[in-house]
This record gives C-alpha cells, sequence and structure tokens, in this order.
C-alpha cells in the first residue's frame, strides 16, 4: 500500500471505507461466531456483502425495509447475537431513526451500525441521498456511541473495537475513494480518546472523517506560511475526549472545527458544549454545511463549496489570524 | 467552436515553440556567442513568435518582430502547425546571411524532434529530456486550450476555485503544474509550492513516464502496473487525461 494521501486506481479498491470495512467484518466474523450481519438490499454498494458470501448462514438481506432490518438486529441481540447492520447514512439516521432510537439505543442493545454515503460523500446522487444531519441525531440518543473515521484504516479499527465496547455504535463512513491519513493500523486507536496528528501552538483544528485529510494538508500549507497549526482527529464525537479539547483551549486559544455535517448539532457544537461547559474563552469558528440542504456535485468540489477542504481551512485560518497568503494573479506569466 | 487549425497554432506558438528556450538552457542548443532575432510567420498575418538570441540568452517572445534577422515564414497556418508537428513543409527563408544565427538553430530543431512518437532514445539522459519537454508541453498546452477558447476546457474550469493540477516524475525528476481558478489558466515549471495539488499525477521514475507520456501507453494500465500514482479526486483526473487525449490529437491528428 503507498505511503498516505495516494492511491492508483487498482489500490482505490483495498482503501475505500466501506471496502475495508467489508474484508474487517469478515476477519471478525471468524472471530465472533455470534456474529450476523444485515441489510437492505444495499449488501454490494455497503460492503457488508462480502461478509454474506463467506458466512451465507450468518447474512440476511431483508430487501428494501430497512424500519424492519433495524427491528431485527434489535430482536437478534436481545437473543444473544452479536448484529452488525450496514445501509446508507441517511436510511439509518433519517428513515430508521424511530427503529434505530426506541428499538436499538433504548434497551442498550449491543447492535454495531455501519452507516455508508455518510455526508456528501455520494454528492452526485443528489441531496435526497445526502446525510448530513446524522452525527446530530444519533449523537442525541442515549446510550449510543458515534464514531466518524478519518480513513479506511480507522474504519477498520473502529468496527474492531466496537465489537468489544458495550451498548449501540454508530460507525459513519463515506462512499469511497477516501485516501489514507494513517500508514499503518498500529497507531493507537481507542474510542474516546482524539488523535492528535500535527502538534502545534497557534491553532487547532478539531476534525472528523475525511475532514482530517484536509486539515492535515491546511496544516502543512500554513506552516510554510509561518502558523503552527495543532490538527485533532476528533474520531469519536460521543463520548467526546473532553481532555484534549481544553488542552487545546489553553494552549492554542484558538479552536476550528470542521466537518462533512450541518454545523448545527455535529462536531462542531459538540467541541463547543465542552468549551462553554468549561468556563474557558477562546475564538471559536465551526466550519460544516451552514444550515442548508446541500447542492448537488462530487464530493471534491462540494467539499471546497462549502470550503471544508483544505483551500477554505487555509482561507478560515487566515482570516482568523488576519493573515492573507499570497496569491500570484498574472495569469499571462505561464512557461 | 473553437477552430481546430487557430486552437492547434496557438499552442505550437505558445507551448512548442518556447520549448526551445528549455533546450537551450539545457545546453542542447547552439554555442553561445551570436546575438540575433529569428521571427517564425505566417505570410500576411500577425500569427508568429520570435527566437531573441541575446547576451548568450534565448528568449522565446509572440508576436512579429519589427526587424528581424531571420524570418522563417509560411504560406498557410496550416504548414506552421505542420512543421512543428512533423510534416514536411518547406517554409521560405529570408536572411540566409546571418549563417552563424541560422546554425544556432540546427541543434534546437533536432532536440525539438525529440517530441515526435517515432523518437525513442536510448539514452537515460535523452529519455528523461523528452519526458521534460512533453510535461512542460502538455500542461501549458492545457493552458492554451482553455485561452485558446476550447468550449469544454473552459466550462469545466469555469467555475473552479483556485486548484493545482501536478505531474512530477518521482522521486526528484522533471515537474509542471497547471494553476487554474475561477476560469483563468496558467502552467508552470516544477512543483507548486503555494498549496497543495488538487490532483497529483506522479510517474514512478523516468521509465513510467517515459511509457505513459512517450509511448501512449493506457493511463488505466499504467496505475495498473504502478507506473503512475493519482493523488486527488479520480473524476477530475479522469477529465484531465481526456484533455490531454485532445492536445495529443489536435497536434498529431489520425
Amino acid at each position: 500500500m503507498a505511503e498516505g494521501m495516494t492511491w492508483s486506481i487498482e489500490e482505490a479498491d483495498k482503501l475505500t471505507q466501506a471496502e475495508i470495512y467489508g474484508d474487517v467484518l469478515c476477519q471478525l466474523g471468524d472471530k465472533y461466531p455470534d456474529l450476523v450481519a444485515i441489510t437492505a438490499d444495499l449488501a454490494k454498494s455497503t460492503k457488508i456483502g462480502r461478509f454474506g458470501e463467506k458466512f451465507p448462514d450468518r447474512f440476511f438481506n431483508v430487501g428494501i425495509a430497512e424500519n424492519t432490518m433495524f427491528g431485527m438486529a434489535a430482536g437478534m441481540a436481545q437473543a444473544g447475537l452479536r448484529p452488525v447492520v450496514s445501509t446508507f447514512a441517511v436510511f439509518t439516521a433519517l428513515r430508521s431513526a424511530e427503529q434505530v432510537r426506541t428499538d436499538i439505543c433504548y434497551q442498550n442493545l449491543d447492535v454495531k451500525i455501519i452507516a455508508t454515503h455518510a455526508g456528501i460523500s455520494f454528492g452526485q446522487a443528489g441531496t435526497t441521498h445526502h446525510c448530513t444531519e446524522d452525527i446530530a441525531i444519533t449523537r442525541s440518543f442515549a446510550n449510543m456511541t458515534v464514531i466518524v473515521p478519518a480513513d479506511g484504516i480507522e474504519t477498520g479499527n473502529a468496527v474492531a473495537a466496537a465489537m468489544e465496547w458495550p451498548g449501540p455504535v454508530y460507525i459513519r463512513i463515506g462512499r469511497g475513494f477516501e485516501p489514507h491519513v494513517h500508514t499503518t493500523q498500529d497507531y493507537g486507536f481507542e474510542i474516546g480518546k482524539a488523535e492528535t496528528i500535527n502538534d502545534g501552538n497557534d491553532i487547532t483544528i478539531i476534525c472528523c472523517g475525511v475532514t482530517v485529510l484536509h486539515a492535515v494538508r491546511a496544516a502543512k500549507v500554513l506552516e510554510k506560511e509561518g502558523l503552527s497549526v495543532r490538527v485533532i482527529n476528533m474520531h469519536t464525537i460521543k463520548p467526546i475526549d473532553k481532555d484534549v479539547i481544553l488542552k487545546a483551549v489553553e494552549e492554542t486559544k484558538r479552536i476550528v472545527t470542521v466537518e462533512e455535517h450541518n454545523v448545527f448539532g455535529g462536531l462542531g457544537s459538540a467541541v463547543g458544549e465542552v468549551i462553554v461547559e468549561s468556563g474557558k474563552a477562546c475564538v471559536f469558528k465551526e466550519l460544516g454545511l451552514p444550515d442548508i440542504y446541500s447542492i448537488v456535485g462530487y464530493p471534491e468540489d462540494l467539499y471546497n463549496y462549502y470550503k471544508i477542504d483544505s483551500d477554505g481551512i487555509v482561507e478560515t485560518i487566515s482570516e482568523m489570524m488576519g493573515k492573507e497568503i499570497e496569491e500570484d494573479e498574472d495569469w499571462e506569466d505561464e512557461t | 467552436m473553437a477552430d481546430k487549425v487557430e486552437l492547434t497554432n496557438r499552442i505550437v506558438l505558445r507551448s512548442v515553440l518556447p520549448l526551445f528556450k528549455v533546450i537551450y538552457e539545457e545546453g542542447k542548443g547552439s554555442s553561445k556567442g551570436v546575438d540575433g532575432i529569428v521571427q517564425f510567420a505566417v505570410k500576411d498575418s500577425d500569427k508568429g513568435a520570435y527566437l531573441e538570441f541575446s547576451g548568450g540568452n534565448l528568449d522565446v517572445k509572440q508576436g512579429i518582430h519589427s526587424n528581424p534577422d531571420v524570418t522563417i515564414s509560411f504560406k498557410s497556418v496550416e504548414d506552421m502547425n505542420g512543421m512543428f508537428t512533423g510534416k514536411t513543409v518547406v517554409p521560405s527563408v529570408k536572411g540566409l546571411s546571418h549563417i552563424r544565427l541560422l546554425l544556432k538553430l540546427v541543434p534546437l530543431f533536432l532536440n525539438l524532434t525529440l517530441l515526435m512518437p517515432n523518437k525513442n532514445p536510448k539514452a537515460p539522459k535523452k529519455r528523461e529530456f523528452k519526458v521534460k519537454l512533453l510535461m512542460y508541453m502538455v500542461t501549458n498546452a492545457l493552458s492554451q486550450l482553455n485561452k485558446g477558447g476550447d468550449e469544454d476546457m473552459m466550462a469545466w474550469i469555469a467555475k473552479m476555485p483556485d486548484r493545482i493540477f501536478q505531474m512530477s516524475v518521482q522521486p526528484e525528476g522533471p515537474a509542471a503544474y497547471l494553476r487554474v481558478k475561477a476560469g483563468k489558466t496558467k502552467s508552470g515549471h516544477g512543483i507548486y509550492t503555494g498549496k497543495a495539488p488538487f490532483i497529483h499525477m506522479m510517474f514512478q521514475g523516468i521509465e513510467g513516464a517515459y511509457a505513459v507520456m512517450a509511448e501512449g501507453k493506457d493511463t488505466v494500465k499504467a496505475m495498473g502496473d504502478g507506473e503512475i500514482r493519482v493523488d486527488g479526486s479520480p473524476e477530475s483526473a479522469g477529465m484531465l487525461g481526456s484533455f490531454m487525449k485532445r492536445i495529443e490529437s489536435l497536434l498529431m491528428p489520425e
């Protein structure tokens, strides 16, 4: 596998969060004989179908019936099985919100939900298939743990860790082509413990999911401008790592959150709650979708449009630091 | 629809002719010491570019010089395009008395023929130089597609934010880039350091780059063979590839 942030077409298949999740689930199927997998007609898209190929007797496709699927998962968990459920994020957090809340979370059942195509990662599919509210919804369900992995490697770690984590877990992943931030599985992933990817003292970027890569890139650009930027991968939104947030507030005094989600109720809100509760002051800015339904387009274009890519992060931080990035605007002087 | 002949001519004048400077600076041009102006022009038109040899340097400038020492003129735009894309064209030459200046052109033209698909040097240095010339030419030609009015290119980049499309040979080989911002484009040599690239086509060594750029190896196959790695949006990389094919079809029509 190539070093972080690069892929070839052949590797792309191995790199996507969903692809890695599918493979990891097969490995976990060997380890946990009580693990069962359920999907609602999206076995191929969500990659849970790989488990079905390996363990056909422990795999259930309920058809286009998401609410039934989550109800079944709750029943199976009550019966002592270890259900893993996969469908698109929009069908999990919106269509089946009641079943996830009442059937699974209310009873604090060991159901692990891997929701794919989250955020605007399936941008070209249209706004109805975008899911920019799921972090807000799922983190408001009592007992639910919410994880947003940065890349395929972290997805593998999160799925494996969720098996040993009590209660319902919501793991939010994208559609594909998410390049790696990590180069190895062994970087100390732990649910509820954020990862400091880049240390810095001028400002802190707290991010999750695909925006972690953009934050790392932005930090490199800003470093050339003389800024020292801390990058925190807040992969677990709930329970959130309060210590790392408050340390960043104390040491950098400026916090920017970046998420592929509506700015209301997501990572930014969760971080803001921690800061406000502490009574500590800092400059605070949330980057995400500004309380609108997202437009349609390729994910990279949408990330740029909503300023949650490296350019947007650089622009925001430059404004926050009162610093201009010099630009060459002579378009005729080319070689 | 942009006129193909005009668009090709724009690429010839602004993307191909400036490679004389690259060749000259690589020491592959003739010995230094003779100053003068060599004009390339289409008869009875304002289409042309000229080479300015001065103080051991060579600059390639667009337009018609008021008093060139040597003028190489073509009957038509098609003839000028043909001359620089490998066809047999006999231009008229004015200023034959400037023998030493004319002699300086010989190695420049000989090295420029490296661009031709049938030129496959064996020496590693020559192969690297061919990759460098092609890379510089292609990134500039992508910019000329936009500036020359290619509707598809213009539409693609019209609303694009500030983005860098970088090509490089790894680990430290030739590199060139195209910068795009809201309908504007410019190309440059080397690695752009102002920001991270939106797309970075990284050729794995000179031979990987040579296979794709000089021998026309299919890009997808080259990716499968590990000769290119692409960092960035796969959809946009695909679009970039299609515009590179368009340049090839303009310069080397079937």
